[in-house]
């Protein structure tokens, strides 16, 4: 806990400076920072908006990181699963009830971002190639798919802009304002996520494998197929999140959907200590950020990719004041106790 | 020649990294030819310029250089250059000197264990090392290499250096050493010259109060065994190197029989604890259990009833990070329906469960929720005994189980294994202890560079040791 | 026509060797750093700015070198002396340099960046066939060549040579043995950045015009994957390098000859290729023993 709030104000601190340094008033800029996330309905709208996203990509991001699986493709995996939903929802049947085509957009984001996270599982698994690298590639190639069906199949009848039409309302989120309900699924998927880590059989077997693969293995776990698996789900989450984006908040898909969700992502999931529960104050803490980056865009002129900044020193100082590299263990009782 | 005696655990090897400077120590002094130095800044660096030099139990080279490689890349002397040729030619000279004969092209991973250990003790003394250490050094020599050996020792020795020697084998002791010293749980109980000092009195000392080791401990009667339980069919399997490639492998252990198979390590017992583990895939034959082909893999063998204890703690299946009940629990993830059922994990079930194995076996500390990563290496291998052991398979396969624990531990995991051959089961043991070997087994088999060779009932521990290295039968 | 595309390989090429002997040092050391992604990034920034600033390539390039060895610092830092995950501490580099750069960029130029001076060929080769496409490559290309060749020297004949790569196979042996493990990975990674940071000033001094956010596009994570192609040695590394800098060369050909195939497939082409490369290359390459690892002093 002190070590999460430590790495929070050490890169809070750290984009002050680079703020001064660049030659602009880090004060205006940081008020415009926290007004802009935390202060009235309309910060805290954006906010909540911001952490469904974060949320469900870092729990994918979580799950993997726990079976020892490097997962950096978060990104990639929300794209695809962005791509998913919008293919389904503006391509499939117009005169669905709302009831089966938001679902139903959601669990095709979901196989989307499934697809990608196994493509790199299956490398890992059958050929040997570090997941670090497939799945960073397989995020260029996310981009560059969602740009290709931008501007080919999926692209709006008036043709117009490189962006999708607009989602049928029937598979859009009901939404209280603008708060949409992804925000809710976030946090039942958290809980799920907890459950499925700590209660079920997979979760077991993939703690187990990121543990010791090789104690794993001789008791019956494959530590490849684990993995495999553990990709698979941790981009069916990416990719929820990125149908819950186009059917709750932008309504399209168009490219630059995402501000680097997958990424910070990493950060929540290390800010919250890989354990499912407490990746839900560190999703709000990121998306307060990136409200809050916005804001101050707006308002003191300070580019919104500062936020980046914080995320890198929190990543940082977190692991480093870790004991040794990203410990798992703890000393007394076990994790699954709990 | 001075050597370090006491059993595993009691600090010898942790003694020894102290004065090499790979262990910081939290007090104490250290005198080095009349100087008195300080230990909070030692280091290895300083302890190589000292002329201290220490030959580990591990392999302290690196596996992927060659020999040569390896004794040039810490050398402070020589240029910016590495010339591959006269490095060659500087090694080929020094193990002449030596009478240490090692290959030169190979990379280091590709040697027998004995070459690795003659490799290691070559660049101890390329160094110019003053004082040698050497760390069980016996442990991987066969007994004809360990008489070479002493030789070498001696022939240092009379030159003047110093040699630490650490055991745990009396006899050895007694062959060579000039001065002993004894630790014992950490303290050193006794430093003080060879001569006249007996194997009893060196036991005791070792031992403390306990009673001595059970090399007295009756044998089981050689009963004729009950109907084959576990045979290995032509079973051959690629290996580490082609030392411990295993090679059609034919082996029947019965109802309430111990068969142990015998070796020196490196010569295919970790290839053939794999495959009866389930995880090295043969190339050829197979594993039967009661007549019934069985699948080489973890599930399968474990279904069939075949139970796998280990002295590495990753190879019998604990996983560092779990709890105890969790551990309990693991083998069992696809089918053991007491705590896996419809996807879900019953952790309330795992750790009732591993209570009653605390309770029974007597597992310290108590608590079902401990990261098992937490437990000694006795109480540890109880946690594995009390999992295997679950159910009473009717086929049980110990490697080395007994490695690194102490006496105690030692003698429950083998009453354990007497209790289970006596209840019927056919219990396989591996084990590169010969003694542990001799004192539980109805029947031995040595395992040589891969291939099984029968050990004549009776045989001396002579004989034994020439079949070891592979004379002629 | 084929000596366009020689002298295109080459040009393209440059970029992707130079970052990929860096990290080869690192792996070699042990030391996997997908920083250098980032690296890149801020080299081609410095690189950029300072070539603006002073009207001189040369100078930008020497900026880029000292950023890049900065970032190495940093990461040396939180990988090497603190002992932390080194993807983790990659990625965090990684995101530094997006955001970082991007902040700068903009507080620099708030308009469009100005062009900047560029690195022109070393030789003037006229119209000379095929040694002409070589002749007229820029320094990058000749240093790229020559670090190559000198790298692959250092790591079989020198004492330097054969102490990194024990650090990198064994670092506890190292350690045994006297060798600074810390120290010769953390020089190892700080020299490897210098490195790439020179790649990412390649990439804005002699392959386009400008510096824009996020220009790296991945290349960095391309040169980690050149690193595993060519098996961890000096020559497979060229060797990748060029067909990779081929690969790149042919599709903007392809792009160029226009056609029925839409713009985002042939970006798409270079992610793919690496990913087929690496799933067919990457079953039978042996990575240096402690790679990735971090190494702390205890007792066995």
């Amino acid at each position: 806990m002190t070590r999460a709030l430590a790495s929070a104000l050490a890169g809070l601190a750290c984009v002050a400076a680079a703020i001064a340094l660049l030659g602009d008033a880090p004060g205006p800029a940081l008020r415009a920072l926290v007004a802009g996330s935390l202060v009235g309905t309309a910060a805290w709208t954006a906010t909540l908006l911001k952490t469904a996203p974060l949320l469900l990509s870092g729990l994918g991001v979580a799950l993997c990181f726990r079976c020892g699986v490097w997962n950096i493709g978060a990104e990639g995996q929300l794209l695809a699963g962005a791509l998913a939903a919008t293919a389904l929802a503006t391509r499939g049947p117009a005169d669905a009830p709302a009831w089966l085509l938001a679902p139903a957009a959601l669990a095709a984001g979901a196989c989307g971002g499934a697809l990608f996270g196994a493509a790199a599982g299956w490398l890992r698994a059958w050929r040997g190639v570090s997941e670090v690298i497939s799945t960073i590639l397989l995020n260029f190639v996310a981009i560059h798919c969602v740009a290709l069906a931008v501007q080919g199949p999926l692209r709006e009848a008036a043709g117009a802009y490189p962006q999708s039409d607009a989602l049928p309302l029937a598979a859009q989120l009901p939404a209280l304002g603008r708060v949409h309900a992804g925000v809710l699924l976030a946090l039942a998927v958290a809980v799920a996520v907890h459950a499925l880590l700590f209660r079920g059989a997979p979760g077991f077997r993939m703690r187990a494998v990121g543990l010791s693969p090789r104690a794993a293995r001789f008791a019956g776990i494959s530590p490849e197929r684990t993995g495999a698996l553990a990709l698979a789900l941790g981009g069916a989450l990416a990719g929820l999140a990125g149908a819950c984006e186009v059917a709750g908040v932008t309504r399209r898909l168009y490219e630059g959907l995402s501000p680097g969700y997958g990424y910070t992502a990493i950060a929540v999931a290390l800010l919250g200590r890989l354990h499912p529960l407490a990746l839900v104050p560190a999703a709000l803490f990121f998306g307060a950020l990136e409200a809050g980056a916005g804001a101050m865009q707006r308002e003191a002129g300070v580019p919104a990719e500062a936020a980046k900044v914080v995320q890198a020193v929190v990543i940082l100082i977190s692991t480093a004041l870790a004991a040794g590299p990203l410990a798992l263990r703890r000393p007394r009782a076990a994790e699954g106790a709990r | 020649m001075h050597a370090l005696l006491g059993q595993n655990g009691a600090g010898k090897t942790t003694l020894m990294n102290v004065l090499v400077g790979l262990v910081r120590p939290d007090a104490g002094r250290l005198e080095l030819w009349g100087a008195d130095l300080d230990l909070a800044r030692w280091s290895p660096a300083q302890a190589v310029r000292a002329g201290i030099r220490m030959v580990h139990q591990r392999s302290a080279l690196v596996p992927a250089l060659s020999v040569p490689e390896n004794l040039a890349f810490g050398d402070p002397r020589g240029g910016p250059w590495f010339r591959a040729r006269r490095a060659r030619e500087a090694a080929r000279a020094l193990a002449q000197r030596y009478g240490l004969e090692v290959p030169l092209d190979r990379p280091v991973e590709a040697l027998a264990p004995g070459e690795r250990q003659r490799a290691e003790i070559l660049r101890a003394l390329d160094r110019g090392a003053r004082a040698l250490i050497l760390d069980e050094p016996t442990a991987v020599l066969t007994p004809g290499e360990a008489e070479a050996l002493f030789a070498s020792l001696r022939r240092l020795r009379d030159a003047g250096r110093a040699v630490v020697f650490i055991s745990h084998k009396l006899a050895e002791v007694e062959a060579i050493a000039d001065r002993v010293s004894v630790l014992r749980a950490g303290r050193c109980v006794a430093s003080r010259p060879a001569q006249g000092l007996s194997a009893a009195e060196l036991g005791r000392l070792m031992l403390g109060d306990v009673a001595l080791p059970e090399a007295a401990a009756a044998r089981a009667p050689a009963a004729p065994p009950g109907s084959p339980r576990l045979e290995l069919v032509g079973l051959s399997a690629p290996g580490g190197d082609e030392a411990s490639r295993l090679r059609a492998i034919d082996l029947a252990v019965g109802e309430g029989e111990i068969v142990a198979v015998i070796g020196i390590d490196g010569n295919g017992q970790r290839e053939l604890e794999e495959v009866l583990a389930g995880v090295r895939r043969p190339s050829a034959g197979g594993v039967r259990v009661r007549g019934e082909p069985v699948a080489v893999s973890p599930r399968a063998l474990r279904r069939a009833g075949v139970a796998h204890l280990s002295g590495d703690r990753e190879s019998a299946g604990l996983v560092p990070g779990m709890s105890l009940a969790e551990n309990f629990a693991l083998k069992g993830s696809y089918d053991d329906r007491r705590f896996f059922r419809r996807g879900r994990f019953d952790l309330a079930a795992a750790r009732a469960a591993v209570a009653g194995a605390i309770a029974r076996f007597a597992i310290v500390p108590d608590d079902p929720d401990l990261d098992c990563a937490a437990l000694s290496g006795g109480n540890a291998q109880k946690l594995a005994v009390a999992r295997e052991l679950d159910g009473d398979p009717p086929v049980l396969v110990a490697a080395n189980p007994t490695r690194g624990l102490d006496v105690a531990s030692a003698r429950f995991v083998h009453e354990q294994l007497r209790q289970r051959a006596a209840a019927g089961a056919a219990v396989l043991l591996i084990s590169s202890d010969l003694d542990e070997a001799q004192a539980l087994a109805s029947r031995l088999v040595a395992l040589v560079r891969g291939s099984l060779r029968a050990v004549p009932p009776g045989s001396d521990r002579s004989a034994i040791g020439a079949l070891l290295v592979g004379a002629p039968a | 026509m084929s000596e366009a595309l020689v002298e295109a390989t080459l040009r393209l090429a440059a970029p992707l060797l130079l970052a990929a002997l860096g990290e080869l040092w690192a792996e070699r050391a042990g030391v996997v750093n997908i920083g250098i992604e980032g690296t890149m990034l801020w080299g081609a920034f410095a690189g950029f700015a300072v070539a603006v600033a002073t009207g001189s390539a040369a100078a930008g390039v020497a900026a880029a070198g000292l950023a890049g060895a900065a970032v190495g610092a940093l990461f040396a830092l939180f990988a090497v002396w603190r002992g932390a995950d080194q993807i983790v501490v990659g990625t965090a580099v990684n995101l530094l340099a997006l955001g970082g750069t991007a902040l700068a960029a903009r507080a620099l130029w708030s308009g469009a960046p100005p062009a900047a001076p560029r690195v022109g060929p070393v030789f003037d080769a006229g119209t000379l066939p095929l040694a002409g496409a070589l002749l007229r490559q820029t320094g990058f290309a000749w240093a790229g060549l020559a670090l190559a060749l000198a790298s692959g020297l250092a790591l079989r004949a020198t004492r330097a040579g054969l102490r990194l790569r024990a650090v990198g196979e064994s670092a506890r042996a190292a350690d045994a043995e006297g060798v600074p493990v810390a120290a010769t990975r953390a020089l190892a990674v700080v020299l490897g950045s210098a490195l790439a940071g020179i790649a990412g000033s390649a990439l804005v001094l002699s392959l386009s015009d400008s510096f824009s956010e996020g220009m790296s596009a991945g290349r960095g994570f391309i040169a980690l994957a050149i690193v595993i192609f060519g098996r961890w040695r000096a020559s497979g590394v060229l060797a990748a390098s060029l067909f990779f800098g081929a690969a790149t060369a042919l599709q903007f050909r392809l792009q160029a000859r226009g056609g029925a195939i839409p713009y985002p497939v042939f970006l798409m082409l270079p992610y793919l290729l690496t990913l087929a490369v690496l799933a067919l290359a990457s079953g039978r390459a042996r990575a240096p023993g402690d790679l990735g690892r971090a190494y702390r002093r205890e007792a066995t």
